[in-house]
């Protein structure tokens, strides 16, 4: 027998364990890996955190409904490509002016929104809708809108982003890059969302047992859609932040970033079953992706090599998920 | 002991194409009475409760609920009045824990800034502790989540959230099949700390025994038609055995259909 006490102790861990493995590997880094320890590293492991990082938050809502959004990726590559073309002027860019210039913030950042909003409520369309598996309707979104950045760009690139949206890639706050507290902004406001308010709430309950949700009154098919629009719209937001950072878009961009976000959402904590998961786990992921790949980059090894580690990571994550529940079983 | 009806039945029918699966069923279930609903497999039993519950529209009959005649068209709109199935598990969500269960789909919520809905914790918790506590059921943590409780637990928490949100009639379908001994004993306990509380329960079951210790009715179905309809008291199990395969004492039965037993 173990006392509720101890139980509750075991239960925190395991519920953190993210935060205690980062925090394990930032000290191993710091020790054994030369030039780690510098602020300015930190500061880009938090900037390299941030694509990924907002990418994963619509991601993990997705996936703690108990659905999949594989099309994420493709999602921010098209509004990227949008607002490059529609506000570069070099490249395939058609260079569209605002007067006041300002206006180039909000305007493109709408567009891109609703960009990935509309993909999104595509992918609800077929998967709540015409009931079709969310695997298979996003893993075709993912095929088709790649397709549709290549085909709209047709395989150039545009360049030179209009200054007044440069101006965010380039603002550091506190040593940390303006777009990274956008980044964590994004993460705070969602995950208070999903924790503190009836919606939250109602996806976790969806995401456990949809029969139960649904038989308590709980709008589910409403939810779903819901929460598949917001993980476009949340890419979007991702796309206008990767073509403001490379001051334009490629056809390529963002290429492999899903399995970043996928394996960031696992290591996270969030059960692929649905229903268990938070995002601050979730950042905490992403933030444990980019110290490797930084301390890779820094001890030189080749980069290939941080492939073959994510791998293993996400593996080792997923084991961790099913002795998390061999440990609690234990302990209940 | 005398109830307020709550619900009753009259001369239900429900044709299955040339089946007949119910040739006619009366009886009643007042409010704070537990009527226990024996019968043999295939006796016509899940067919009436489906029919009480809005999942089956009977062929023929009369059903008054609470001073009201209707059927009802679907489950959602029963539940909505106050009648509901409770199936263990189907309606719990084990990854959330014994308050959101509870207030799942009815959070207390304020606004903030006047449009934010935030999920107020702790006066649910409150809620929830008052609410165990009057029924006298006791879950260690409320903020354990379900997936750790007992079977025993689970049940106690779906029939207090029920009891809790206005429930009026509540059916229970073999409600002891996956429990132990002493879990079984706690949840007849619950059953009969429900009923007090002024909710009518419907519970079907296999075992005798379990029928004699909570039950202050006991309605038999036989091949579609209600056979026995007899208080708790004024019976015995042989009598009900016999009732349920229908070899003797079929006059005990004749003498209190169809309409329940004489008038208290």
């Amino acid at each position: 027998m173990t006392s509720p006490r101890q139980r509750a102790t075991v239960e925190f861990i395991l519920d953190h364990l993210v935060w205690f493995m980062l925090a394990v590997v930032l000290i191993a880094f710091s020790i054994f890996v030369p030039n780690f320890f510098q602020i300015g590293i930190f500061a880009n492991i938090i900037e390299a955190s941030t694509f990924v990082g907002v990418m994963a938050i619509g991601l993990a809502i997705v996936i703690i409904a108990g659905h999949m959004d594989l099309s994420v990726e493709s999602v921010a590559a098209l509004s990227a490509m949008i607002t490059g073309i529609l506000f570069c002027s070099h490249g395939i860019g058609i260079g569209l002016t605002l007067t006041p210039e300002w206006l180039v913030v909000p305007v493109s950042l709408l567009i891109s929104l609703a960009v990935g909003a509309v993909i999104g409520w595509l992918n609800g369309f077929f998967v709540i809708k015409l009931k079709m598996n969310a695997f298979i309707v996003t893993l075709a979104s993912y095929i088709w809108v790649r397709g549709l950045v290549v085909a709209i760009s047709g395989g150039r690139s545009a360049q030179d982003l209009d200054p007044d949206l440069r101006f965010i890639g380039i603002q550091q706050v506190l040593y940390i890059p303006l777009m990274a507290w956008i980044a964590i902004l994004c993460f705070v406001v969602f995950s208070f969302i999903m924790s503190r308010t009836p919606f939250g709430r109602h996806i976790t309950l969806i995401g456990g047992n949809a029969v139960a949700a649904f038989r308590a009154g709980i709008k589910v098919d409403r939810l779903m859609f819901i929460s598949f629009i917001l993980a476009g719209a949340i890419a979007g937001l991702a796309g206008w932040l990767l073509a403001i950072r490379t001051s334009g878009a490629t056809a390529n961009l963002g290429t492999g970033m899903l399995f970043n976000a996928f394996a960031a959402v696992v290591i996270g904590g969030v059960s692929l079953k649905g229903g268990v998961g938070k995002l601050p786990g979730v950042y905490a992921g992403v933030l444990l992706l980019s110290s490797i790949h930084t301390a890779i980059n820094l001890m030189g090894l080749p980069a290939h090599y941080t492939q073959v580690i994510l791998g293993l990571l996400v593996l080792a994550a997923v084991l961790l998920d099913t002795l998390k529940l061999q440990i609690r079983q234990r302990f209940a | 002991m005398s109830f307020p009806t709550l619900l009753e039945l009259d001369d239900i029918r429900m044709n299955f194409g040339a089946i007949e699966a119910l040739k006619g069923v009366s009886f009643k279930v007042g409010r704070g009475e537990v009527v226990a609903l024996l019968g043999d497999n295939g006796a016509g039993k899940s067919t009436l409760v489906k029919i009480i519950s809005g999942g089956l529209r009977a062929s023929a009959g009369r059903m008054v609920f609470d001073g009201e005649e209707r059927f009802f068209p679907t489950p959602a709109e029963a539940k909505a009045q106050g009648i509901e199935t409770v199936y263990q598990d189907l309606s719990l969500c084990t990854n959330v824990d014994v308050v959101g269960n509870f207030f799942m789909g009815r959070e207390i919520v304020k606004k903030w800034l006047g449009f934010i809905p935030v999920l107020q914790e702790k006066e649910m918790e409150e809620v929830v502790a008052q609410a165990l506590q009057n029924a006298g059921t006791r879950i260690p943590s409320l903020r354990t989540n379900v997936e750790h409780l007992s079977g025993g637990q689970r049940q106690a928490i779906e029939l207090n959230r029920f009891a809790h949100w206005g429930g009026k009639l509540v059916l229970l379908d073999e409600p002891f099949a996956a429990l132990g001994v002493e879990q079984t004993r706690r949840g007849l306990d619950l059953i009969k700390r429900i009923a007090a509380q002024g909710i009518g329960v419907i519970i079907i079951t296999h075992i005798m025994q379990q029928a004699f210790q909570v039950a202050d009715r006991i309605v038999v179905i036989r091949q579609g038609r209600a056979v026995g309809d007899v208080p708790t008291r004024e019976t015995s199990p042989d009598q009900v055995v016999g009732m349920i395969t229908g070899e003797a004492l079929a006059g005990q039965a004749q003498e209190t259909r169809p309409n329940g037993p004489p008038p208290n």
